[in-house]
């Protein structure tokens, strides 16, 4: 076996780091390594024969043996989704207050603009403030914002997991 | 297998598993050595990306047993080996793998007519 080029290595790198980025946090941390040093050592192997790029040619496409290592190797949580299930439900009750308080200070501001408070659940959120023709105000960081953002990542996380257990029954 | 030497990489996927139990049965082998195995073997479109997941898998169903070894080259090798359930997994898949080949062959080895008969009412 021929010894590799840098530029072999470099190949060798980009590919393993590739699939493992698409692993992401599906897979557990412990795994994603062992996933790294097999394909890492047979990648060596490989492209000691026929170099790095036709190594990793060899492979075929990347996307696709991350998706079959996630077949295998998934987790029971999926924090990645989890994280995105999270994001867009805070990004969404943000929009959401956002649009409610508007509509509210336009209806105090079209009835004579007299001080005025609003609030969905009380103290617990997620939409409460006031208005008034000289100030306005609005709480986002409510204990129900968390709760709700909390909840979606939970759900994001589990939520394949549960669908495959609901397909096996 | 085709004319051009290709193979119909669903069929491929389908008898994969069954294909590296065989391999393994006969000696102890890491990722890419059973994959120039199988294109030794005439599988020379098998890409090196469907074996490693197969190889994982096959782990997962406690069918192989891994071990790293330390190589001169590189890093150290993950070696595949048979479990006894393996064995048992690799009889039970040959035997589905024949069984099948044996009633297909009749359907597919027959002269392929231009044009299908019509139905006689």
């Amino acid at each position: 076996m021929s010894e590799l080029s840098k530029r072999d290595r470099m190949w060798i790198e980009v590919a393993v780091h590739r699939v493992d980025y698409w692993l992401g946090a599906r897979v557990p941390r412990a795994r994603r390594r062992q996933i790294r040093d097999e394909l890492r050592t047979n990648l060596t192997d490989a492209a000691a024969e026929v170099g790095g790029e036709e190594a990793v040619r060899q492979l075929g496409d990347l996307h696709t043996l991350a998706n079959s290592y996630l077949e295998v190797y998934r987790g029971r949580w999926d924090f990645r989704a989890g994280s995105w299930f999270a994001f867009f439900t805070y990004a969404a009750i943000q929009v959401l207050s956002l649009v409610i308080s508007l509509a509210f200070t336009a209806g105090v501001l079209a009835s004579g603009g007299h001080a005025a408070g609003y609030s969905l659940w009380s103290w617990f959120g997620p939409f409460s403030g006031s208005a008034s023709s000289h100030s306005f105000e609005v709480t986002l960081g409510s204990p129900a914002l968390v709760l709700m953002t909390s909840l979606a990542f939970v759900v994001g996380s589990s939520y394949r997991r549960w669908m495959r257990a609901t397909r096996r029954s | 297998m085709a004319e051009n030497g290709a193979h119909d990489s669903q069929l491929l996927k389908g008898v994969l598993s069954l294909a590296l139990l065989r391999l393994l049965a006969e000696r102890e082998s890491y990722g890419y050595e059973l994959v120039t195995r199988l294109h030794d073997l005439g599988l020379a479109d098998v890409q090196d990306g469907s074996v490693y997941p197969a190889l994982g898998r096959l782990e997962r169903d406690g069918h192989i047993t891994a071990r790293l070894v330390a190589s001169s080259t590189g890093p150290a090798r993950k070696y595949y080996r048979l479990s006894p359930g393996g064995y048992a997994e690799l009889a039970r898949t040959a035997q589905a793998w024949n069984s099948l080949v044996r009633a297909i062959e009749p359907i597919v080895s027959k002269p392929i007519p231009t044009r299908p008969e019509e139905a006689v009412p």
